[in-house]
């Protein structure tokens, strides 16, 4: 694993923190996953009520007008997840910790913890073989995505051992996820939010 | 089957009345160069550019080797790998892979590998339903068009044709507001994805040490494609083979950066094995991986053209091409758009689809410049007009050519002789009527006519002095030899002032880039020799030439002209390292000073020739020479081409005579603070007959000189 646990290279959250600006990312800094944990449930209860797709396929579900609020956090542990969920079901929210695939109509927020951070291009890196991790990425309008401090290294090459060990097991899966799905496909103007998330927040944690 | 060249011109000639495509690519062309510029920032690209090529190379050299690396590793964890010899062979194998897996709808990722195969038409052809997913792909599909452009293939539409299409496919009337425009295609293609049972993606790297696919994607429609449906298969050309991770890492840096002016893409997946499928029995995904060679491992062998293997497809070469600007992808390529798509057209679609196609680059090495994998695309492209000439045969015009151009005497025979057959239409420095065969097409500006004395014939009644220091022999090219001597005769004035010898050796003749143009590349050989020859006795310091598509003509190719012929290799050698554009010469070895000159604040603008600025990489010392005798008045896109190109001005005169006219414009509007331009310098004399005939037509608002004139003009009599 990079960079040496618990310490932290200043310069390069400061990189990070600069280089995500530039990638319409919003940073929120906290002390820990719990803080984080509350900074994903603050997220959820200020975002708008997604719209559900409206479409015809048949896994997605027919849209509920009295729908509450979806929030998903299918890779975290069971203890973070009870915690969370607690918290949610407290504010009214829908849980849901598995199955993603039956959510592709739209959850609004998928909270993920990433391994570790590039600073120069603001890059949060995850191996995620479970398809759910993944789609908790992808099918949430908002990404709320912690991330250590002490995980934050300057280059991708400084990323290259973790790449190595990930890229070596029996099966992998590893994303780079660098800011919300964007397209400027139309005319050249960048537009958020083509297939994956709309918004993507990253909790930068101290410890 | 073949296009017919004129044809072609039909259909170039249609995309230059599309004024939203016109616009659309003015507008992007200017962006782009600010946008890039600043992402490379804080970064050494040409370091990295280098490295790129370099390692790419290495990896292609040992490909083979790569590839069993890559199946060992890739097999282990359950990755299908295929390998098609052919476009047809890859389409078949994934046919039946669809077939096997008893599926009905495919959704897609962007893969330029896939549109090379034509793959969606024989699934349809299958019966089987491919959706693209990556919204501008999606967009041309609903049109039933190709790509112009490989990273936005839709660039060529506007929001309200998009709505049409979009309010078509959903039987409802759709806004033309973008924002919107990109939620319809959001929960259309949700949709799909959901109910997809296969996905196609391509790879921008197969990383063999660990059998790992990579893909880069804006908008995660490859995430989602390569994890909803059951099955996977990926298509790459074995090309995208790199030794591992760092590699990738590295061409990272460049491609996302060289494309879209970002950073990086907001999605790079890994795939390394059968990654986890919720739907599958054994939770885990069908996963292949075809191979595509369709003409790869024969281009690998290639000495020249090799080197296209190396090509990341960033798509840069189109954003920077000023005929990619002006026309558009449709008239760009074939499937792969700008330099690479001239180059891949003839090597995987066939030489007849080549054939027009090939023909249409100014040779501005704009491409080149900017190449992610610093690939010679410009001399590539002239390679395959070599080899187009060699397997067709010349045009008759262009055996006529070669044939009149090695025989110097007899080419300088009819050069001369011409200047009495175009009397009757010449009107001062111009050719009033144009000999029929330029009639019409070559009228956006004015030709010059051929001068009374060519600079040969004048040279000796100049008494220059071959004795001083350092000793300067002139290579005089054909245009400044036969129309623009005074501009040479001013150079001699120069150097002699500065206490210079000069010489000029007689036997010299034309230094051959036309010739290399048209792809007569025996005709190249024997002039470049016979330069060669010409320079060997005259014991000079520097060969200095006033032109720079003769200078970086000489410097990129005559080592190879000359190569067939051991003899050559010391004299070809020594014949290189003393020749210098002028620019350099006056301001590095002569070291003129403002001292030297009178400056009368005249305001200059300045056109950086394509073959000095990039050929030579000269930029600092026209614009510093300027300053010590005029004022130097900045404009926009001075490094940008003037359409003139020699022969291509030519061929092609709609996209000559619409290059020109942008750059004119540029001039005319002068600096950002308002300043106008009395005066036009640059140092080529091809750029000066396009610029200054344009004027002419133009109402001579602005006059055009060389930089020889310009200072000699000025120089202070001692
Ligand atoms: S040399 Fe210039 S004109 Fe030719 S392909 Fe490259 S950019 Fe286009
Ligand atoms: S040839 Fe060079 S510039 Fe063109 S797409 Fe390939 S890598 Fe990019």
């Amino acid at each position: 694993m990079p960079g040496n646990p618990g310490t932290i290279d200043a310069s390069a959250v400061e990189l990070f923190k600069a280089k995500a600006k530039l990638a319409t990312i919003v940073i929120a800094e906290v002390k820990d996953l719990a803080a984080a944990i509350d900074y994903a449930i603050e997220v959820t209860e200020k975002s708008e009520l997604g719209k559900l797709m409206p479409t015809k396929a048949g896994t997605i579900p027919p849209s509920d007008p009295n729908r509450k609020k979806t929030l998903t956090a299918p890779s975290i542990s069971d203890a973070d997840y009870a915690v969370l969920a607690q918290k949610g079901e407290a504010k009214g929210f829908t849980m849901i910790r598995s199955g993603l695939r039956q959510y592709l109509a739209g959850i609004d927020v998928g909270f993920t913890v990433a391994d570790i951070g590039i600073a120069e291009t603001a890059t949060s890196a995850c191996e995620n073989d479970s398809e759910d991790y993944r789609l908790a990425s992808m099918i949430s309008e908002t990404h709320v995505l912690a991330l250590a401090k002490s995980k934050i290294v300057k280059t991708s090459y400084d990323a290259v051992s973790y790449l190595k060990e990930a890229f070596g097991r029996e099966h992998n899966y590893t994303s780079f996820i660098s800011g919300p799905s964007r397209t400027a496909d139309i005319e050249r103007v960048l537009t958020l939010g083509v297939h994956g998330p709309l918004y993507m927040h990253i909790a930068l944690m101290e410890e | 089957m073949a296009e017919s060249m004129k044809n072609y011109h039909d259909s170039l000639k249609e995309a230059l009345e599309d004024s939203f495509l016109r616009k659309t690519l003015d507008t992007f062309a200017v962006q782009y160069k600010v946008n890039r510029a600043n992402i490379f920032a804080d970064m050494n690209a040409t370091e990295l550019i280098n490295e790129i090529a370099d390692h790419k190379d290495k990896a292609m050299l040992k490909l083979d080797e790569l590839y069993q690396q890559f199946v060992e590793q890739a097999s282990k964890k359950g990755l299908h790998i295929h390998r098609a010899s052919t476009a047809q062979e890859a389409n078949d194998i994934i046919c039946n892979i669809a077939k096997e897996n008893n599926v009905k709808k495919i959704i897609k990722s962007k893969s330029m590998t896939a549109e090379e195969t034509h793959v969606n038409h024989a699934l349809e052809a299958n019966g089987f339903e491919v959706v693209e997913t990556d919204l501008g792909e999606w967009i041309i599909q609903l049109r039933h068009e190709g790509p112009t452009h490989m990273v936005m293939p839709a660039i060529h539409l506007s929001r309200y044709q998009v709505a049409d299409t979009f309010s078509e496919a959903t039987k409802q009337d759709q806004d033309s507001d973008i924002g919107k425009l990109v939620k319809v295609a959001r929960y259309e293609l949700r949709a799909h994805f959901a109910d997809a049972d296969m996905g196609i993606s391509g790879a921008n790297f197969a990383i063999a040490d660990s059998g790992t696919i990579g893909i880069c994607t804006n908008e995660g429609n490859g995430r989602l494609t390569t994890t909803l449906p059951r099955v996977h298969v990926a298509i790459c050309g074995i090309d995208k083979i790199v030794p591992n991770i760092e590699d990738a890492l590295r061409i990272i840096q460049v491609l996302p950066r060289n494309a879209t002016a970002q950073a990086i893409t907001t999605y790079v997946s890994w795939i390394s094995g059968s990654s986890n499928c919720e739907i599958n029995s054994d939770k885990r995904k069908i996963f292949h991986l075809v191979f595509l060679d369709n003409g790869r491992t024969s281009l690998l062998k290639d000495p020249k053209c090799g080197q296209a293997l190396r090509c990341v497809r960033c798509g840069a070469c189109a954003n920077v091409c000023p005929v990619y600007r002006l026309v558009g992808g449709h008239k760009m390529g074939y499937v792969y758009i700008g330099a690479i798509g001239l180059i891949l057209t003839y090597f995987f679609h066939g030489h007849d689809r080549a054939k027009n196609l090939i023909q249409n680059c100014i040779n501005c090495h704009a491409c080149k410049d900017i190449c992610a994998a610093g690939i010679d695309l410009p001399g590539i492209i002239q390679e395959i007009r070599a080899r187009l000439v060699e397997e067709e045969g010349s045009p008759i015009s262009s055996t006529l050519l070669a044939k009149v151009m090695t025989n110097r005497k007899l080419f300088h025979t009819l050069l001369k002789f011409g200047k009495f057959a175009q009397k009757p239409m010449t009107s001062g420095k111009f050719v009033r009527h144009l000999p029929t065969i330029f009639a019409g097409d070559q009228s956006f500006r004015s030709l010059p006519a051929i001068a009374s004395e060519s600079f040969r014939d004048r040279f000796a009644k100049l008494n220059a002095s071959a004795q001083g220091t350092p000793k300067v022999g002139i290579f005089a090219g054909c245009a400044q030899d036969f129309v623009y001597p005074e501009q040479l005769e001013s150079a001699v004035k120069i150097l002699q002032a500065k206490g210079a010898g000069v010489a000029f050796p007689y036997e010299q003749s034309c230094c051959g880039l036309p010739l290399q143009m048209m792809g007569e590349r025996e005709a190249a050989k024997k002039t470049a020799k016979a330069n060669v020859d010409a320079f060997s006795n005259s014991n000079v310091d520097y060969i200095v030439t006033l032109c720079a598509s003769c200078a970086s003509h000489m410097k990129d190719h005559y080592t190879e002209l000359t190569g067939d012929d051991p003899s050559y290799k010391d004299k070809t050698a020594k014949y290189l390292s003393k020749l210098i554009d002028f620019s350099s010469l006056a301001k590095n070895v002569l070291k003129v000073t403002e001292d030297d000159f009178i400056n009368r604040g005249a305001k200059v603008a300045y056109h950086s020739p394509c073959h000095l600025c990039r050929g030579l990489g000269v930029t600092k010392e026209p614009r510093e020479l300027i300053g010590l005798a005029g004022e130097y008045v900045p404009t926009a896109e001075e490094d940008v081409c003037c359409g003139f190109g020699g022969t291509y001005t030519m061929k092609f005169p709609e996209i000559s005579s619409t290059v020109l006219a942008l750059k004119l414009k540029n001039v005319e509007e002068g600096s950002k603070d308002g300043i106008k331009p009395e005066l036009l310098v640059t140092d080529c004399p091809g750029c000066i007959m396009q610029l200054r005939g344009g004027e002419h037509k133009h109402g001579d608002k602005v006059k055009v000189q060389h930089i020889s004139e310009f200072l000699g003009h000025n120089l202070k009599s001692k």
